[in-house]
């Protein structure tokens, strides 16, 4: 019996070969891809080929092939950017995913409904923001970086450190995309002119599936990161705390060593009251004023630098609930803990009218090996 | 060896065929389907019907504990009388031929989904119809250990699934019973297929060694760990996915794992599905063995590789009617379900009841 | 139980099957001298190397076969005593074995034995006068350990067995002989330890040597196929070893040992699968560095049975799984090759076992040479031509290192060659028929049996006492039992041998 079973399984495989082989050599791998709005309704799909020859023997030698093509969805497009290019191009070690400002203020979901679908995917991807077009993105070439989704998962991967970004990727914005009573952030991207590089610009909120337009700047991310309660490896914050003749004095860099940050809802019937504090320990990294040995020019800063933080995080959750973003999930948790609250309202009318009450303290911890 | 032969499972061998069989191909779509009928509350009607899958087992351990050295089928025989029981084992036969088909299906459709897309059904079916007919050939003492080594994989499962906890929300959870429990009602008929395997247990009590009292231990144990080990993955997906995005992806625990990356390698997923297929081998194989051993007992013959050859090419066959058609597997589907129910609480019960009126069996008639 | 079945067999097997002659055929020798000689002579069908020496004038003779005699123990044995006077005929020599068969003179005479005959006289007289040439007992080079025993096996079985009781002076020790091959009449001895092997298994031992049915019987490995279980399986079921101390350790867990002549390997039955991956020095370094060695070792088999199947399955199937930081090393290096992985990997393999082939039988500075030239020539220019790309290479240089990690020469062979069917189904089904082709070799070694014993014991069976010297190598005196996988008769093994340990802390307070 194992001989007659060993044999049936012998023979189906020499008699049948190899349905689903996919060579590894024979894939144009597009690495990154980029959406825009199109002419006439239609998107236009930008692709980043690399290609290496020469592996092992000698230097790599890379060329990148940048191609795009007009059509109704992306596969469409895919479908016309493959008859442009030798073997078959293939999406599924994709590292960012750009979109164009003008095809994100649309319905995102649609487009992003192939890579969700499809099993060979990669969902680990990231998904970026472009202000102008993807396809100018795309089409940058920086000295030394050698290839643009290397670039660009690289500037993520650093913004994420920073905390200047959630690090979520394609997978984790899914939830957030389609639930109610819950938004997100999608890093931004910026091209800069005068320095000829791309630049991480800020956060772009989310409402509903939309970019609205509305940004937070790549300096006060990390505040609303801390916020969310996200931290990456390291977040620092630089503030005016003085007003000196010279300007480089009047600032004090410091680096948050350890924070706590805390929501609580009161949702009444026509009221929604959310408090927000954050504490932080901060140890301090730059601060050409000196003399912070006296408890008293300590306790001085740790005020100061409370009201400027408060102040901003005010100006910040302003500016999301002018966007009509709800980063902070405070919708799903009235979902979660007051049901009844809940089925009575309609969140996107009701979110714009929450009454936020922010407080952000600092207290300075460490101030490096000089006082 | 005349030393392997006929030996008696222990009562860990018999755990671990209890959870091998029970953990299966349903694995992966099991959060799906408790949420389409229970939506967030999914896991309370998992614990539920974990509770009467136990309490079940209880009337199952009674029937048998009765006739401790008669295996079900010849049980039945003794209790409805020679006849038929006889004929009742054809149904069963029949019934886990279908629950048979049913895993060879889901797990074709599974694969062919996620990994092979072009590969044919026939192959798909025919690999693991040979592997399993390998497994099944030889004594049930071997598939017990077999189960048992192949248990090791479970830890590497939940590794991979706790890995997720991570980016798990717990408020994805809530609210409680917000829609009233006729949903979670709904959602307990979901949960109890998800444990069906159970009935391996008593057919194979007479062949575990050791005092009944152990024997119950050992089978609410086995549910236990199988509940536990449901419910580690409903928890888990329900946090991550959020309420309404479950709803869209089928089999979420794959899903889950399709975004993460290590360090050396990346699609988790892709080795998730390759040890579960481990999984559906063993639920399959135990399948294929009880079919068998309802032939031997039908037609009075001897436990033989050649018994096992042509339950496994029928198997083999039947599933190629079916195939990758997805209507047509959703009504088969269905009447496996209902059948589930009759072939693994009716029937039983049916019995259970029946034997309160016969007498113990008496000393000599027992074989 | 041993003892009753040994009672039951007594009369059936003696133990000395050497001087056991009942059943051979007969022939009382007769008072004439001359018949005597030509009947021996006439028996060895006149072989011109048969020695008769005439003493007394004609009226007695000596006779030895020449290539098999030492001729200064003639001297010694046979004319000393006479010379010396100590006693008056050569028949009363008290180291003489007296008989009057003549065809146990022949016999005797095969074995290297003087045979003394003397007219009107029915006696006749054999002496021990055997030549000895023996290898010293060095290192056997294919089981060389860094620390422990430097001895090993020769092609003498009684060596052999000496080795072996010197180190187990204990009277269980147990050795029955038996002949095997009926022209060779191989002497063929089992050794175990009574009280602890399981009888079954000595039972059987004995049942299949003496099923043997065969003219020649030439080394253990023909023995091995014709008593091991499944002889269809690629996996080995008895354990080779020449090393005397490996073979003391499992005689003492209560395995049997099968040494036969000619021959400096031993096989020891029943074997497990886990028991080919322990090796001597294990126990002869730190538990941890056992332990570390141990699991490299492990996990070398998975490397040499999967390692090309699982890259084949991911660079044709699945690349997907590799990382992003890898994807274009991996990519470049393979972007140019001709062949597809599949082709790739069976050539590189091939060429592999064929520099090893070559090599293995050449003498050693030969042996170097092609080495060099297959390894470091072939590898680079096969890589530079575009042929195979480097990462292939590597994998297949990491596959075959690792299948020479296995201490046994029998089992890395069979990891070699399992890799073969699992690189075509990875090459079909990719990941999907890796795992099909690992459930077969896990469901095979599950129901393989070695002498009614499961050969993947301690893990399936499940055993969690016997792990303690599977996968790890746990201190000594804390493997107080003996794994349960031979069925030993007694499992204690060690008792508290730590007890100082705790006198001394007493002491103290």
């Amino acid at each position: 019996m194992k001989k007659l079973s060993l044999l049936l399984i012998i023979s189906a495989l020499i008699l049948s070969g190899c349905w689903d082989q996919r060579q590894f050599k024979n894939v144009k791998l597009a690495l990154s891809i980029g959406l825009d709005e199109g002419s006439n309704g239609q998107m236009t799909e930008t692709v980043s080929i690399p290609t290496v020859r020469g592996g092992g023997e000698g230097p790599l030698e890379e060329t990148v092939q940048i191609l795009s093509s007009d059509a109704h969805t992306v596969l469409d497009a895919r479908d016309k950017i493959d008859r442009m290019i030798s073997h078959s191009f293939n999406p599924s070690k994709m590292e960012v995913l750009l979109l164009g400002e003008d095809l994100a203020k649309k319905d995102i979901y649609p487009v992003l409904d192939n890579f969700y679908r499809n099993p060979n995917s990669n969902l680990n991807a990231k998904l970026v923001i472009v202000e102008g077009t993807a396809r100018k993105a795309l089409e940058f070439r920086g000295a030394g970086e050698m290839r643009i989704s290397e670039y660009l998962n690289g500037m993520l991967e650093g913004a994420e450190a920073a905390s200047r970004t959630t690090g979520e990727n394609l997978q984790m914005i899914c939830a957030e995309l389609v639930e109610e009573g819950e938004d997100f952030t999608l890093p931004l991207i910026k091209f800069d002119e005068e320095e000829v590089a791309l630049e991480f610009s800020g956060l772009a909120l989310m409402s509903g599936e939309k970019y609205t337009g509305e940004k937070i700047s790549a300096e006060q991310a990390p505040l609303l990161m801390l916020l969310k309660g996200i931290k990456g490896r390291f977040v620092q914050l630089t503030r005016k705390v003085d007003d000196n003749e010279e300007e480089i004095l009047d600032y004090i860099t410091v680096e948050v060593m350890k924070f706590n940050d805390d929501m609580k809802i009161n949702p009444s019937k026509d009221e929604i009251k959310v408090d927000i504090s954050l504490d932080l320990d901060v140890r301090v990294t730059e601060y050409p004023h000196d003399h912070l040995v006296s408890e008293k020019v300590i306790e001085d800063l740790n005020k100061k630098l409370s009201e400027v933080l408060t102040a901003e995080a005010e100006q910040i959750i302003s500016k999301l609930q002018e966007a009509n973003s709800d980063v902070f999930s405070i919708g799903r948790h009235i979902h979660a803990y007051h049901p009844d609250v809940w089925k009575q309202m309609d969140w996107k009318t009701m979110y714009p009218e929450v009454q936020f009450n922010t407080e952000v303290n600092a207290e300075i911890q460490q101030h490096g090996i000089v006082n | 060896m005349s030393s392997q032969k006929n030996l008696k499972l222990t009562n860990r061998q018999y755990f671990f065929l209890i959870i091998q069989t029970q953990i299966g191909v349903g694995i992966l779509a099991l959060p799906f389907d408790l949420h389409t009928a229970a939506k967030q509350d999914g896991w309370i009607s998992l614990v539920l019907s974990g509770v009467l899958i136990i309490i079940l087992m209880v009337f199952y351990w009674l029937l048998a504990k009765k006739y401790p050295d008669k295996d079900y089928f010849l049980l039945q025989q003794y209790v409805l009388s020679k006849w038929v029981g006889k004929a009742v084992t054809l149904f069963y036969i029949v019934y886990f031929a279908g629950v048979g088909v049913l895993i060879l299906l889901l797990y074709g459709r599974m694969i062919s989904i996620w990994v092979l897309p072009n590969t044919p059904f026939w192959i798909l079916s025919m690999m693991m119809v040979a592997v399993c007919m390998y497994i099944v050939c030889c004594d049930l003492v071997v598939m017990a250990r077999l189960y048992t080594m192949f248990s090791a994989f479970l830890i590497f499962l939940v590794g991979l699934i706790l890995y997720s906890v991570k980016d798990s929300r717990l408020f994805y959870l809530l609210p409680v019973a917000s829609d009233g429990w006729g949903g979670i009602l709904a959602g307990i008929d979901k949960g109890i297929i998800s444990f069906l395997g159970f009935i391996v247990a008593l057919v194979i009590y007479a062949k575990v060694e050791g005092e009944p009292k152990q024997k119950l231990k050992t089978i609410i144990f086995a549910q236990i760990t199988v509940l536990l080990f449901y419910l580690s993955i409903v928890l888990v997906t329900f946090t991550f996915f959020s309420t309404k995005e479950i709803a869209l992806v089928s089999e979420p625990v794959l899903y889950m794992l399709k975004s993460y990356q290590f360090p050396i390698v990346a699609r988790i997923d892709l080795f998730f599905i390759s040890i579960w297929m481990v999984f559906v081998a063993t639920s399959f194989s135990t399948y294929l063995y009880l079919a068998g051993l309802g032939i031997t007992r039908v037609f009075n013959k001897k436990h033989s590789p050649v018994i096992v050859l042509i339950v496994g090419l029928s198997f083999y066959f039947l599933s190629l009617f079916i195939g990758f058609n997805l209507v047509k597997l959703d009504q088969f589907s269905s009447y496996i379900v209902k059948g589930g129910y009759i072939f693994s609480m009716g029937i039983p019960l049916l019995v259970l009841f029946i034997s309160l009126f016969r007498n113990r069996p008496k000393k000599e008639s027992a074989t | 139980m041993g003892f009753f079945k040994d009672f039951f067999h007594k009369d059936q097997r003696a133990d000395r099957r050497i001087s056991d002659e009942s059943q051979e055929p007969k022939q009382p020798s007769t008072r004439n001298l001359s018949n005597n000689i030509d009947y021996i002579l006439n028996a060895l069908k006149r072989t011109e190397d048969l020695k008769v020496r005439i003493l007394k004038k004609g009226d007695a003779a000596l006779l030895y076969i020449e290539p098999l005699v030492d001729q200064d123990k003639v001297q010694m044995n046979i004319f000393n005593p006479i010379e010396i006077g100590r006693v008056d005929s050569i028949h009363d020599i008290p180291s003489a074995k007296e008989t009057t068969n003549l065809e146990e003179a022949v016999n005797s005479l095969l074995r290297g034995h003087a045979v003394y005959l003397e007219d009107e006289n029915r006696r006749v007289s054999q002496f021990s006068v055997t030549s000895v040439f023996n290898r010293s007992v060095e290192e056997p080079a294919n089981e060389k350990v860094v620390r422990g025993s430097h001895d090993g096996f020769v092609e003498n079985i009684m060596v052999n067995i000496n080795l072996v009781r010197k180190r187990i002076e204990h009277r269980d020790l147990k050795v029955k002989f038996f002949k095997v091959g009926k022209k060779t009449n191989t002497n063929v001895a089992i050794l175990y330890m009574e009280g602890l092997a399981d009888p079954e298994v000595v039972l059987k031992m004995e049942e299949r040597l003496e099923a043997i049915d065969s003219d020649k019987v030439q080394s253990p490995g023909y023995v091995e196929e014709f008593v091991e279980d499944s002889a269809f399986s690629p996996f080995p079921q008895m354990l080779n070893t020449e090393r005397p101390d490996r073979v003391v350790a499992n005689l003492m867990e209560g395995r049997v040992a099968l040494f036969s002549e000619g021959s400096p390997t031993s096989l020891i039955a029943p074997a497990t699968f886990f028991m080919f991956y322990q090796a001597p020095d294990d126990y002869n370094t730190r538990w941890y560095t056992g332990t570390f060695v141990r699991l490299i070792r492990l996990a070398s088999f998975l490397i040499a049975v999967g390692l090309p199947a699982l890259y084949i399955a991911i660079v044709s199937f699945h690349f997907e799984v590799i990382p992003d930081d890898l994807i274009t090393p991996v990519k470049s290096s393979i972007n140019e090759i001709a062949y597809p992985p599949v082709v790739e990997a069976l050539v590189m393999v091939i060429i592999i076992e064929l520099i090893r082939e070559a090599g293995i039988r050449l003498p050693s500075p030969v042996g170097q040479t092609i080495g060099i030239v297959g390894g470091l020539v072939i590898g680079d220019a096969v890589v530079r031509a575009g042929l195979i790309s480097n990462i292939m290479v590597i994998v297949i240089a990491l596959t075959a290192i690792s299948s020479f990690v296995v201490p046994s020469n029998e089992l890395s062979t069979t990891l070699r060659l399992l890799t073969f069917p699992l690189i075509c189904l990875s090459a079909t089904l990719g990941f999907v028929g890796l795992i099909f082709g690992f459930l077969f070799i896990a469901v095979h070694l599950t129901k393989l049996e070695s002498f009614g014993v499961p050969y993947f014991a301690p893990v399936a069976p499940l055993r969690l006492k016997d792990l303690k010297d599977t996968f790890v190598r746990f201190p000594i005196f804390m493997m107080k039992n003996r794994p349960k996988d031979a069925h030993p008769m007694d499992y204690k093994a060690i008792g508290e041998s730590r007890e100082w340990k705790k006198n001394e802390q007493s002491k103290k307070s």
